[in-house]
Formats: C-alpha cells, sequence, structure tokens
C-alpha cells in the first residue's frame, strides 16, 4: 500500500487517498474531530480527549464522554508516562517503505492517564521490551517520512 | 419474549465457487447470484415468494453504494425487506437472525440470505491489504499488519493464561488434518503438518508465525441459505435444520480502541484485551436453544489465528476460562477422538473467503451426510460462530437436526 502519509498537512480539510496498487481504498483523512490531535503531533505534543467532569482521558476521536455525556472534551498533553501492555514484532512489513525499519515492534501502551496508546515501540539499546516495561514518551520519523509519537524502553527503566 | 428456539429452519443452503485459477474468473455478483439461483430452483421458492433479502457485508472485490439492490436486480425479486448486515464478519449468521425476527414476527414466509466475496481472485490481498484491519489515521502510520494487531491479544491471552506457542500449533496441525480430506481446502497439497513445522515457520508477527495464521481461500465463495418457519420448512425441503439458538455481540472498532471501552457485553468488568463478545453471543444462543456445550457435535469458527481458536473454544465454553491451551494440548479437538472441530480444515487450512455462510453450510451438510470433506458421524446439533475483526464482532447460532427444545 502506497499510503501517502509522508508529511503533516496543514489543510486537514484535503483528505488524502490510500491506494492499494492502483486500487482507491478510502481517505486518511484527519477531519474536524481529529485535528487537534495532528496539529499537537506536528507541534512534538502527544494530546488525549479530555473530559474534565469525569476526569478522565480519551484517545483517539471521542466527541461525546460515554460516561457522562458531556460535549466538552478539551485536548490535554498526555504526560509523556506508561508502561508497555502489549505488543509484537513486526518481521513482515505491511509495505516495502515500512519493510526497510523491520523488524520493528508496535503495540499498546498503558499510559499514565489511563489511555492505552497504539503506537510504535522502541528499545534502546541494550533494553528489551516487555510486558510492564516502563515506557517515555519521545518523537521519531519513521520508515515512511512521518514524524509520529512513539514510546521508548530504555535500559534502565527496563531493570 | 416471543420463544425463538426451534420456530425457524434453514430450508435449504446453496454454495458456489470459483477459483483464481479458473479459466473464466468469476465476480462474487456472479457467485452469489449461482447460489441464489441453485437455492431457488432446488426448494421450488420462486423468485415472486422471496419476502426478504440479507446480504452480509458487500464483497470487497465488488463495491457499490446499494449491494443489496444489485442482487434485487439481478435476480428480480422484490422483497419487503432488503439490506446488508454489516457487523463485519458477524453479518453473515447475522442475516439469519433478521430473518427468523421477520419470520416470528409473520410479515414474511421466505428469507433469502446470501453471503459472498471473492476479493482474492480480484484483489492482491497481501500487498494490498496488510493494514486492512487497521485505523488507518491513527494505527496504519505506525507500520502493523493485521497479523501484529491481532498479536496484541495473542500477547495478552499467553501472558495472562500461560498459553504457549506448542499449545497454539496444536491446533493448526489438527486444522490440517481435517483438510487433507476436503477437496477445497487451501492447505490440501501442502499436506500434513506438525508442532514443529509451524514452531519452525518464519515469523510474520510477534508471537504469530507463518503457520499461526490463516491464509486467503484461494477463489471466491458465495453462499445462499431460504430460511423459513419450521411448520412450513417440510413443505420445500427434506433436510431441514432447525436454527435452535443465536447470540450476537458487538463491541470495538479497532484494536487500538479496545481498551478504551468498558461497562458493556463482554467488558462490563472492565476492559481486556483477551475476552470477548464470543461469551456473550455463545450464553445468549446456548439459553436460547436449551443446550449446552456438551451437546454440541460439531464446532465452526472463523478466527483467521491459531491463539484465537484456542481462546474461542473458552468462551464457546467448550473448556474452562484460560483452559484452551491445555484443552487442545490434551487432545480435545483432535482429528482422531476429539470435538469435530473446524472440519473443513478451518480458516488455517481451508483458508478464509472473507465472511461466509459456507461455514454454517458444513454443519448442514454433515448433518445430513453431504459433507465434501471428512464425514462426521451422528451430528445432531451443531455451533458455528461468525467472527469480525479484530476479534470485535461474535455471532454464534446454533442448528440441529430435531427441535432442542
Amino acid at each position: 500500500m502506497s499510503s501517502s502519509t509522508e508529511a503533516t498537512v496543514a489543510d486537514w480539510s484535503a483528505g488524502r487517498h490510500v491506494m492499494a496498487g492502483e486500487l482507491f481504498l478510502g481517505l486518511y483523512q484527519p477531519s474536524p474531530e481529529t485535528a487537534g490531535f495532528w496539529e499537537g503531533v506536528a507541534r512534538g505534543e502527544l494530546l488525549f480527549k479530555w473530559c474534565a467532569a469525569c476526569a478522565r482521558a480519551y484517545h483517539p476521536r471521542r466527541i461525546i464522554c460515554p460516561q457522562c455525556s458531556s460535549t466538552q472534551l478539551a485536548w490535554r498533553p498526555a504526560s509523556g508516562e506508561g508502561k508497555v501492555y502489549s505488543f509484537s514484532e513486526v518481521h513482515r512489513a505491511p509495505t516495502k517503505a515500512f519493510g526497510r525499519g523491520a523488524p520493528y515492534t508496535v503495540g499498546l501502551i498503558e499510559t499514565a492517564e489511563g489511555v492505552h496508546y497504539f503506537c510504535r515501540i522502541v528499545a534502546q539499546q541494550g533494553a528489551a521490551i516487555a510486558i510492564d516495561s516502563p515506557a517515555r514518551l519521545d518523537f521519531r520519523v519513521l520508515e515512511t517520512g512521518q514524524r509520529l509519537p512513539v514510546f521508548v524502553v530504555s535500559a534502565e527503566g527496563a531493570r | 419474549m416471543t420463544k425463538l428456539a426451534n420456530n425457524c429452519a434453514i430450508a435449504g443452503i446453496t454454495r458456489a465457487i470459483g477459483l483464481r485459477s479458473d479459466q473464466d474468473k468469476k465476480t462474487p455478483l456472479q457467485l452469489v447470484v449461482e447460489a441464489c439461483s441453485q437455492l431457488m430452483r432446488q426448494t421450488g421458492v420462486g423468485r415472486n415468494r422471496i419476502g426478504a433479502l440479507f446480504t452480509g457485508r458487500m464483497p470487497r472485490s465488488y463495491m457499490t453504494l446499494q449491494y443489496s439492490q444489485s442482487l434485487v436486480n439481478e435476480l428480480k425479486i422484490a422483497p419487503m425487506f432488503s439490506t446488508e448486515v454489516t457487523s463485519h464478519g458477524g453479518g453473515a449468521l447475522g442475516t439469519i437472525e433478521l430473518a427468523v425476527l421477520a419470520l416470528n414476527a409473520g410479515l414474511i414466509d421466505y428469507a433469502l440470505c446470501v453471503t459472498g466475496e471473492a476479493s482474492p481472485i480480484w484483489i492482491d490481498m497481501i500487498g494490498g491489504s496488510a493494514n486492512w484491519e487497521a485505523d488507518l489515521q491513527f494505527e496504519a502510520p505506525y507500520g502493523p499488519t493485521t497479523p501484529a494487531l491481532y498479536a496484541q491479544s495473542a500477547c495478552r491471552y499467553m501472558h495472562e493464561c500461560g498459553i504457549t506457542a506448542e499449545q497454539m500449533a496444536r491446533v493448526a496441525v489438527e486444522n490440517r488434518r481435517w483438510a487433507l480430506h476436503h477437496p477445497y481446502a487451501a492447505m490440501r497439497a501442502k499436506g500434513p503438518i506438525s508442532v514443529a513445522d509451524v514452531l519452525n515457520s518464519p515469523m510474520i508477527a510477534s508471537p504469530l508465525r507463518l503457520l499461526d495464521c490463516a491464509p486467503w481461500f484461494p477463489g471466491g465463495i458465495a453462499s445462499a441459505a431460504l430460511i423459513t418457519r419450521a411448520e412450513i420448512a417440510r413443505d420445500v425441503c427434506a433436510e431441514p435444520a432447525y436454527i435452535a439458538g443465536f447470540g450476537q455481540s458487538n463491541t470495538h472498532e479497532w484494536v487500538g480502541e479496545r481498551m478504551g471501552t468498558w461497562g458493556v457485553g463482554p467488558f462490563e468488568q472492565g476492559p481486556s484485551m483477551v475476552r470477548t463478545g464470543a461469551r456473550i453471543a455463545a450464553a445468549q444462543a446456548y439459553a436460547m436453544a436449551g443446550v449446552g456445550a456438551r451437546d454440541i457435535d460439531i464446532v465452526e469458527t472463523s478466527v483467521p489465528f491459531t491463539y484465537a481458536n484456542l481462546l474461542m473454544l473458552e468462551e464457546l465454553g467448550f473448556c474452562a476460562e484460560g483452559e484452551g491451551g491445555r484443552f487442545v494440548e490434551a487432545g480435545g479437538v483432535d482429528f482422531d477422538g476429539g470435538l469435530p472441530f473446524n472440519t473443513t480444515g478451518g480458516y488455517l487450512s481451508f483458508g478464509q473467503s472473507g465472511q461466509g455462510l459456507y461455514l454454517l453450510k458444513e454443519i448442514v451438510d454433515q448433518m445430513w451426510h453431504h459433507a465434501e470433506g471428512y464425514p462426521v458421524a451422528n451430528v445432531e446439533t451443531g455451533l458455528v460462530h461468525g467472527h469480525g475483526g479484530p476479534l470485535a464482532c461474535h455471532s454464534v447460532m446454533i442448528v440441529s437436526k430435531q427441535p432442542t427444545c
């Protein structure tokens, strides 16, 4: 799949085509309810939707709070602290571009806010990724050229 | 509540198959029309008597905005109800569940339930769909594949229940043994496999190796079922199968959303990457049918990875929670003497062809001694599980040769 996910763009309304060869699969389209997240990413911040009434964080694209029905959800920076909840080392990558980085690990990070964030998990030199390994937010340019929030398991943290 | 158990029956179920290697490649629409036409001829229920058309999700290789209308148009029928039932793979059985409701209400006499898919004939299913089950905005940018998304649950299942790679491999081995007897099984020509073969196959997305993953069926399959009230089923069919019970549970969209779901269905006590709506759907189906897992003679599941088969054996009640690995290890689903499980070879060895009613057809065929593969003796009651990924939609149906209650 040659999706055009190389760079973030300012005009979220444009949408971008996700292609499988010559086949159109759909739109990779940040929309008004998710634009704030990607604006945060562009600034180097990981934002979760936050319901102040419930003191509860959500990800991604929560439009109402399922607990109290509030529509007053605000974007709030994540603490950046978390631990590995689940992971998988990808040996056969979905595209040639991603294949250049394989094997790499994707998984769920249980963040301090309670959100389980799906992302790339990076092990520092000498560190191993395991369930419950402490992990910290960072940003990396991935194989597609897109700069994204990732979580890093450090050698000290793993001990 | 209205009594639903055994009030309706499958009065016929047909299938059309097209292979990628066929000289004349068939579209899903061709296959679906073929299956429907065969069903209408076989039962004598003509196009003027079809009261409802329920289709599963539209085929990926035949996408059109009003898919059901394509069939209405081809078959020249004029049903009262016509809709796609799109709870992902759960929708295949969902078509029959809606048919039972409409039939019980007395609104219609005959419902045509149809599924069809032929993507592997027309689409590059590996290159073009490697992250089909990923959220395109929030997950795909990180480079997951479908196995890597399902692996998140495998990782937790192994961690929480102590499941081993050897136990997972065992189900692939036993599924393959059934496939060796089925003329259409994708992996038949590959011959038998051992646990060591699975453990030595290339790593795809840890902990899942090549032989932990389902291959695509090398073609397309369409299935059509005619559903009617039990009291009139015998008028059009000598070998009906009673719809004894069914249930369904739908919980989340993507893997990354799953842990953000709580307080409902299988996540009543909190979110989980392991527990699924299958346990809810199965409990509903057993309660409706008035039977338990011990009464089931044959089981077909539609989960595309080894670990998920072990998990489903738990969720569907064939062993206790956390015991799927030990159950299979102890011969629970052995080809020789175990519970007849995925008797076509299953997704792992027959191959996956989108969602479909062909798994239900296998049970009806076994019940009435028409199975194409290895015959299972004395099938009175069978259970089929329809799954939509990633472990998000679950439909369970129990069918029986005689009314169960």
